[in-house]
Parts: C-alpha cells; sequence; structure tokens
C-alpha cells in the first residue's frame, strides 16, 4: 500500500492541490490558490521528473506507472501553470476566478489518470472528471455562447461517456476483470473486442477531439474564456491520447485491426481539421480545427505502439511541443483579439510578438528546427517502421495544406495594416506565457534529445 | 590552435546569421549601417568559404566535423564538403555578396531583409554542407521561410500569391524528402542519419529502394523544377525583388540539383539505374518545354526565368547519364552537370540582377515597350549582352564548357536523347537574339529622358560575376579539377 502510494504520488500531490486550491476560492483569496497552483503543479513536475524511467504499477496493476504516465504529469503540470497565469491574465477580478484555477487542476488530475490506465475503470474515471470540470470552466462567462458552449461540451460528454462505459462491459463481461491488459489474450472473440474498442474510441475521441467525436470544439472554444479553449485544447487531449496508447498496447492485432481503425480516423481528423480550417475568420475557431488536425497527426504515433520503436518517443516529443506551441498560439491570440482582423499590423507595432506567433504557427506546420517538427519527425517514423507510409503521406499532405491555414494569420501580421489603430495590453503573466512557450518551441526542437528514452 | 583544428566549415555556416544577430541587436537607424554590416558579414564568409578551399580537401567527403545531437536515434550535427559541395558552397557566397550589394537600394525594413538574406545564406550553406539527413533536412526547410518572407515583403505587385505557391508547392516537395529520409534511415543498418554511411552503404533494395527513390525525386524534381513540377518557377522569380530572385534561381534551385547527386545518385544508385531512361525522357522534355515556353514570352524577367527551366533539364540529364553508366562518359556528364549548376548559378544570378536594373530604369519587363536601350543604357546592354551570350552557351563563356560535357557523355550511351535535347541551344539562342534585338538594338523611341546607365552600386555586384561567367568559360578546369577528382571518387 505504502509503495503504491508512493508511485502515485505526483497524482496525490496535484489532488491535494486541488482541494487547497479549492479551498483558497472559498476563502476568498483566488490570488493566493493561483500560488499554491504554481507550486503545487511545480512540485508535481519535479517529483515526475524525478521518477522518469520507473516501470511499474500501483494498486495491483490497474494504474501504471510508466514513460507514458511520468511524461503526462511532467507535460501537463508546467503546462496547467501556464493556462492558470493565462486565466489570471484573463479573469482577474472577476466572480469565481478562483474555482477556474481549482478546476483546472481537477482536470489534469483527470488527464493524469487517464495516461496511466492500465485498468477501464481508470478510463471512465479520467473521462468523467475531465469533462465535468471541463464543463465548469467552459461555462464561466455564464453567457449565451459561453453556457452552449459548455452544454455541447457537457452533452457529447455525457454520450460519449456513456457509450464508451457501455462498450467496456463488454470487455469486462469477455475478460472476466476490468484490467485492461486481460486483453493480451489472442483467442478472444473478435466482434466484440471490436464493440468494445469502438466504444472506448468515442469516448477516447472526444476528450481528445478527434474526427467524428470533434462536434463540440469549436463552439465551446468560441464561448469560453480563451485561457479555458487553450487548456481544453491540450490537457485533456494529451491524457485521452496516452490513455488510448496504454489501451492499444495491450490489443493483439489479430484480434482487432486497431492501427487500421486508428489510422483512418487519423485521416478524417487531419483532413478534416486543416480543410475546414482554411475558411474560419475566428482565430480560435481556427485553432479548434487545428487542433482537430493535430489529434489526427497524435494518432500516428498511437499506431507505431508495439510495432515501432519510435512510437513512445513520438507520443512524448509531439506531446511537450503540442503542449508548448498551441499554448504559445493562444496567448498571443488571448492579447491581440480573436479575429483575423486584430491581427493585420501586428508585425509593425509589436515585432517580437509577430515574429513568436509565427514561429509557434510554423512549429505547428512542423517546420524544422522547431519543436513540432521534432514531434512530427517521430511521428512520421513510428507510422513508416509500423508500415503505414500511406498514412505517413496523408499526413504530410495535410502539412501543406496547414500551412496555407496558419499562413491566414501570418499574412495580416506583416502584409497588411491596420484599419484602426489599437493598443492591446500584455499583462506580465501573458507576456511570461508567450516568452516563455516561444522560447522553449525552439529549445524543445533542437534539445529533441532530453525527452527520449 | 592550429589551422586544421579550427572548424572552418561551422564558422562558414554560421557566420551569416551572427551578422544578422549583430542587426538584430544593434538595431542600426541607417540603412547603410545595416547594409554595412550585411556586406561586411557575406565578405567575411566568402573569406571563409577560400580558407576552406586553402586548407584542401581530397576526394572523398573531409574536414568533417561531428557533434553528438541526438543520439538516441543516431541523429548527430556533421558538416563536410568534398568536390561536389565546395563549388557550390563557392558559388552561395558569391552569389550573396554580390545580391546584397545589388539590394543596397532597398530602403523600405531594410534591417529585416538584412536578417532575412543572412539567414537564408546560413540555410543555404548548411544544405550544401550537412553530412547528417536531419540537419540536412533542417536547412533544406529553412530556406522556404526565408523566401517565402523576401518575395512576401519586397517582391513586385502579385508578390503574396507568388510567395504562397512557392512556400506551400515547395513545402509539398520537401515533405516528400523527409519521408524518403525516414525510409533511408529506418532501412539502414545500423540505423543511421549518417550521409557517409548510407552514402558507403546502400542498402535499400525492392520496392522500397524504388519508393524512396521516386519520394527523392518527386522532391527534388520540385525544388529543381522539372517539368511538370515546374509551375511555381516562374511566378516566384518573376515576383521576386532582383536580387532575391538571383538567389533564388542561382542557389535555392542548386539545392534540388545538388539533392539529385547527393541522394538518389550516391544512396539509392541502383533504383536511379533502373529508372533513369524514365527520368532521362522528363528531363529532355523538361529542357525543351523551358526553352520553348522561354521563347513566348514578351516579360523579360519570365523569359530569363523559363531558361533556368531549360538548363536544369540539361543538369538533371547529365546526372541521369551518370546513374546509368559507369563508363568515363558517366563521369564526363557528371562532371558537366556540376559545373552546369555553377555556371548557372553565376549566369542566371547576373542576369536578374541586369533584369533588375533594367526595370528600375524603365518601370516595365515587357519588351515590346523597351526599345533602342543600348544607346541609353551602354553598359548595362553590352554586360546583358554577354550574360546572355553566356546564357545560350557561347564558347569562351560559363555554360558552354558545362554543357559540352554533358552532351558529350550523353552522346555515348544515348545518342538520340542526346540529339533531341541539343534542340534547345538553337532555341535559346534564337529567343536570347530576339530579346537583345527588341530591347537593345533599334531606335529610341522619341523624347526618351531616362536615368544614367549602371551605378557604381551596381557595378560592384554584376562586374564579379561577369568575371567568374569568363573564367569559367576560359578555364573550367580551375573547376572541373576539383569535382573531377570527387566524381571519379564516386567509382560510378
Amino acid at each position: 500500500m505504502a509503495t503504491d502510494l508512493l508511485n502515485i504520488f505526483p497524482q496525490l500531490v496535484v489532488l491535494v492541490t486541488a482541494v487547497v486550491v479549492l479551498c483558497l476560492e472559498m476563502a476568498g483569496r483566488p490570488r493566493a490558490g493561483l500560488w499554491f497552483l504554481v507550486i503545487g503543479m511545480a512540485a508535481t513536475t519535479g517529483i515526475a521528473v524525478d521518477m522518469l524511467g520507473t516501470e511499474t504499477t500501483a494498486f495491483s496493476t490497474t494504474f501504471r506507472v510508466d514513460t507514458l504516465s511520468l511524461w503526462a504529469a511532467a507535460i501537463l503540470s508546467p503546462a496547467t501553470i501556464l493556462f492558470a497565469v493565462l486565466a489570471r491574465a484573463e479573469l482577474k477580478g472577476q466572480a469565481r476566478e478562483g474555482t477556474v484555477y481549482s478546476l483546472m487542476v481537477f482536470a489534469t488530475l483527470g488527464a493524469m489518470i487517464l495516461a496511466g490506465s492500465g485498468d477501464v475503470m481508470f478510463l471512465v474515471l479520467g473521462i468523467l472528471i475531465g469533462t465535468l470540470a471541463g464543463m465548469a470552466m467552459a461555462a464561466h462567462s455564464r453567457d449565451d455562447f459561453s453556457s452552449e458552449g459548455a452544454m455541447k461540451y457537457f452533452i457529447y460528454g455525457s454520450v460519449a461517456g456513456a457509450i464508451m462505459l457501455f462498450g467496456l462491459t463488454y470487455w469486462v463481461g469477455l475478460t472476466g476483470t476490468t484490467l485492461i491488459s486481460a486483453l493480451v489474450n489472442p483467442y478472444l472473440s473478435p466482434v466484440i473486442v471490436m464493440f468494445g474498442f469502438i466504444a472506448l474510441l468515442a469516448g477516447i475521441g472526444y476528450a481528445a477531439s478527434l474526427f467524428p467525436f470533434h462536434f463540440w470544439t469549436p463552439d465551446t472554444f468560441e464561448g469560453a474564456p480563451v485561457s479555458v479553449a487553450a487548456y481544453l485544447s491540450v490537457v485533456p487531449k494529451i491524457g485521452a491520447l496516452f490513455a488510448l496508447a496504454q489501451v492499444v498496447k495491450e490489443l493483439p492485432v489479430s484480434v482487432v485491426d486497431w492501427p487500421l481503425i486508428l489510422s483512418v480516423v487519423a485521416v478524417l481528423s487531419m483532413t478534416f481539421g486543416n480543410v475546414v480550417a482554411l475558411w474560419q475568420d475566428n482565430v480560435i475557431r481556427l485553432l479548434a480545427y487545428s487542433t482537430i488536425a493535430q489529434s489526427g497527426y497524435f494518432l500516428l504515433g498511437v499506431i507505431g505502439m508495439g510495432q515501432s520503436g519510435l512510437a513512445i518517443d513520438s507520443l512524448v516529443v509531439f506531446g511537450v511541443a503540442y503542449a508548448v506551441m498551441n499554448t504559445g498560439a493562444f496567448a498571443i491570440t488571448l492579447a491581440e483579439g480573436t479575429r483575423l482582423n486584430d491581427f493585420k499590423g501586428v508585425g509593425r507595432r509589436r515585432p517580437w510578438q509577430a515574429v513568436g506567433m509565427t514561429i509557434f504557427l510554423l512549429s505547428l506546420v512542423g517546420m524544422p528546427p522547431l519543436a513540432g517538427f521534432a514531434g512530427k519527425f517521430l511521428l512520421f517514423g513510428s507510422a513508416i517502421e509500423s508500415g503505414y507510409t500511406w498514412l505517413a503521406v496523408i499526413a504530410i499532405l495535410n502539412s501543406a495544406i496547414s500551412l496555407a491555414v496558419y499562413m491566414r494569420i501570418v499574412v495580416p501580421m506583416f502584409f497588411q495594416e491596420a484599419e484602426e489603430e489599437q493598443t492591446k495590453l500584455y499583462t506580465p503573466g501573458t507576456s511570461f506565457v508567450w516568452i516563455s512557450t516561444f522560447v522553449l518551441t525552439i529549445a524543445v526542437g533542437l534539445g529533441a534529445q532530453w525527452f527520449l528514452t | 590552435m592550429d589551422f586544421s583544428s579550427i572548424p572552418l566549415l561551422t564558422i562558414t555556416t554560421f557566420l551569416p546569421i551572427a551578422g544578422a544577430l549583430v542587426v538584430m541587436a544593434l538595431r542600426p537607424k541607417k540603412t547603410e549601417t545595416a547594409y554595412a554590416i550585411g556586406i561586411i558579414t557575406t565578405a567575411l564568409t566568402l573569406l571563409f568559404t577560400i580558407l576552406i578551399w586553402v586548407r584542401g580537401f581530397g576526394p572523398s567527403l573531409s574536414q568533417i566535423e561531428e557533434f553528438s545531437w541526438i543520439p538516441s536515434i543516431g541523429i548527430a550535427y556533421r558538416l563536410g564538403i568534398d568536390g561536389i559541395s565546395f563549388p557550390l558552397v563557392l558559388l552561395t557566397a558569391l552569389l550573396f555578396l554580390t545580391a546584397l550589394i545589388f539590394s543596397t537600394k532597398i530602403k523600405k525594413n531594410a534591417n529585416t531583409f538584412i536578417q532575412l538574406v543572412l539567414m537564408l545564406e546560413t540555410a543555404c550553406l548548411g544544405v550544401f554542407l550537412s553530412l547528417d539527413l536531419f540537419l540536412f533536412y533542417v536547412f533544406f526547410e529553412i530556406t522556404l521561410v526565408g523566401m517565402y518572407f523576401v518575395i512576401a515583403k519586397w517582391g513586385h505587385e502579385h508578390r503574396k500569391k507568388a510567395a504562397l505557391t512557392f512556400f506551400i508547392y515547395t513545402l509539398v516537395g520537401s515533405l516528400f524528402l523527409l519521408l524518403a529520409f525516414l525510409a533511408l534511415y529506418l532501412f539502414s543498418d545500423p540505423n543511421t542519419f549518417d550521409i557517409r554511411e548510407l552514402i558507403a552503404n546502400p542498402t535499400l533494395t525492392g520496392l522500397a529502394a524504388t519508393l524512396t527513390f521516386w519520394g527523392l525525386f518527386i522532391a527534388f524534381a520540385i525544388k529543381t523544377p522539372l517539368f511538370p513540377f515546374h509551375t511555381w518557377l516562374p511566378l516566384a522569380h518573376t515576383e521576386a525583388p532582383a536580387a532575391g530572385s538571383a538567389i533564388l534561381a542561382g542557389v535555392l534551385l542548386k539545392l534540388g540539383t545538388y539533392g539529385f547527386i547527393r541522394f538518389p545518385l550516391q544512396m539509392t544508385p541502383d533504383a536511379f539505374r533502373e529508372f533513369a531512361p524514365y527520368v532521362i525522357i522528363i528531363a529532355v522534355f523538361t529542357a525543351l518545354y523551358g526553352a520553348f515556353v522561354a521563347l513566348a514570352q514578351t516579360d523579360i524577367k519570365r523569359m530569363v526565368a523559363y531558361t533556368s527551366v531549360n538548363h536544369m533539364g540539361y543538369l538533371v540529364f547529365g546526372v541521369a547519364i551518370a546513374a546509368v553508366t559507369s563508363t568515363a562518359s558517366g563521369m564526363i556528364a557528371l562532371d558537366g552537370a556540376v559545373l552546369q549548376m555553377i555556371s548557372h548559378g553565376v549566369v542566371t544570378g547576373v542576369l536578374f540582377l541586369l533584369v533588375g536594373a533594367l526595370q528600375d530604369r524603365t518601370q516595365t519587363r515587357d519588351m515590346a515597350e523597351m526599345n533602342g536601350l543600348l544607346k541609353a543604357y551602354p553598359i548595362l546592354g553590352w554586360l546583358f549582352i554577354v550574360a546572355a551570350f553566356a546564357s545560350l552557351g557561347l564558347p569562351g563563356l560559363a555554360h558552354f564548357p558545362a554543357e559540352f560535357q554533358i552532351f558529350l557523355g550523353g552522346f555515348d550511351v544515348y545518342p538520340v536523347a542526346v540529339g533531341i535535347i541539343i534542340i534547345g541551344l538553337p532555341l535559346t539562342t534564337a529567343l536570347y537574339l530576339r530579346a537583345i534585338q527588341k530591347v537593345f538594338l533599334g531606335t529610341l523611341p522619341e523624347g526618351f529622358s531616362g536615368v544614367s546607365d549602371l551605378n557604381k552600386r551596381e557595378l560592384w555586384a554584376i562586374i564579379p560575376l561577369i568575371l567568374a561567367t569568363v573564367l569559367i568559360g576560359i578555364y573550367p578546369d580551375s573547376l572541373l579539377s576539383i569535382i573531377h577528382a570527387t566524381t571519379n571518387f564516386f567509382g560510378l
């Protein structure tokens, strides 16, 4: 028991942080809550990094402490700090400010539980925590847009979660246990395993906004505060996709051809996300569709699980890269405005911010030597090594389309003049977030070695 | 520290970007200061390139500089040079220096322009010097970003469209390159991104080799460009500022042709040999297509752009000949192809600068609107005539020895193909003579009041390139001896 608790120490620290931050909000001290969040999540990061390399399980193999779950903790905890700082810049002084911090930590806990799932109950638990906390955050502004967005998030979450739960009961019935590792048996009935897998994909696909479970994404992002949209685009997604990797690791390809199913989902997500993003005029909606596409790229790494030595590395590096570059893009959007027109002439007025945004967007395309490139490089390698060269080709063509998408933000920044002179407020928090992610986007690209096993 | 242990290649590669950082840090108010920094940096880069030559390098890849980078998957920072890459490095250093001198008239956002050009130079040098697939790809992609902004910000009327077309089109190409590189890595044993290893043991066979070859082919065919992947070129070349066009044609196209030699020829030689007939058909068609379309142009800059397509056709033809045969004729053709890269870089570079100078004076690129300009601008006119003669392959000027060798080598293997491709020569002769006749001969329009002839700035940029054209023409062995040592070493 004691060793079990030690093994889930990062998750325990997150739980305690969430509760304390909530208490501080109740005491009317949101600022103290933010500070506690920073300390708690920094501690979690430190512990998780220190534990890297551990390969064990906790609570009778129901929770896995491995590369994926530890990296999830090491990526999502510092990311949560950045999102909380952004939320402070956006929501400072508003009512219920501190609840957002607390909910962020709770949702991070959900994502971290997902990433270490060794048992279907943890999958369900992780998705549920994420859905409830995310819904509450998305509804923060309490206007029509945010209520609509939060409602969509909640209903999609409930339905997808119910489908997932229903499908997973078949797995439990088939194997007689809730452990995912019981699926290794190649003599299981393919139809039932397939049914369970599709149902699971509904739940995971919802949290990771994969096509065709993505419909909530643009509306929820648009209605939610920008910092919350940024949060929802990164944390639940990485948790869910790492969870998917934990599941397929155990799933025999001979029973259900999951790489093929996932590759179809990947193609649809990438293509749909990028193509629809081409005609968005709202930057948040554009980034929402771009996150759908980026989820598709993640699947290239998931497909490599058990077939390519690069799979786990690619998921980790792309996870880090995605968290960093996407957060940066949202941070600049928070300060500059959410319409494409708001970006006109930024290159002249604030050249550094314009360069920063360009770097984030080019990194999302996968331009070397930036973080996104290091991630995609490994993802493509993983897909090719697993025999999915055709998928890598489609992913590559999608990268070219995504360039056209992201240039829609770059072009007004440098080549169009602003209609009216606007002064944008970069609070110290926003500046901290975009500058640190800017440095990291370059550093992760050049120093990918740090994240490899 | 003794001479042989100085990391000359690294210094040469990163010197330009260091200059860009200086500009960024000082943010000079006067554009003259900024250009001075830029020109001094590029001049120093050229000096270091010459030092590399002085230090000497063997026929094989030498002067290796290697540092660990991502050891888990066999990626390292590896630089090195041989007789194929050195002439290209020299060309890059020379062209960037002259292009920057020529650009000093650009006053709009001069600091940013200089920084972008310097970044572009580092990227180009890096491509030619990289001995690691990953590093190569990093530099290869950075050139796209740099060139995109140069065209989109400082280009002519349709610059944004041209820049975006260029960016997306060539990105598709380089992404195929990425796939091919991953295939080369995954099929090598032990897995490595080291170009030397991959050349020494080409392990790819069968379908994997075929797919990798075509991946590489598409990537470099878009960059070079070959028909039918050339459609981005006329637009980008025409809309870019003069110095940008010179760099684009002079150096960036060579990233594709250099790639053809370094990757398909050396890493998937069997597949290249197998598919060489198709490549030859494409190359012949490209050469003729480029010449015919150039003949139909009324825009002088567009015409020069299409002659690049023609010259690239000859070049890839030479490489394909070397892929087919391991006899002496293959080597002759390859020598010619490498020399063609340098000749084309110098000649087309200077042609674009001259056309830029012409456009500055006449405010048009339409040949129908220009007449008798030789009287108004004698220096410009005569230099254009020299460069045009070089481009059409007049003996004694840069293109002749290169194209002669390509055709000579090819004649042994594919005489019919040579017979067809050689039709390109009278065509280019015709189109250049027609252009000279229209623009420079004839009578000046009544009441012509032009500005003065080439000024000092333009002469400083153009004269070195004209001298290089003549030097390569009358003494090609200065470069051929270096090139030949390496192609001989290939032992194809």
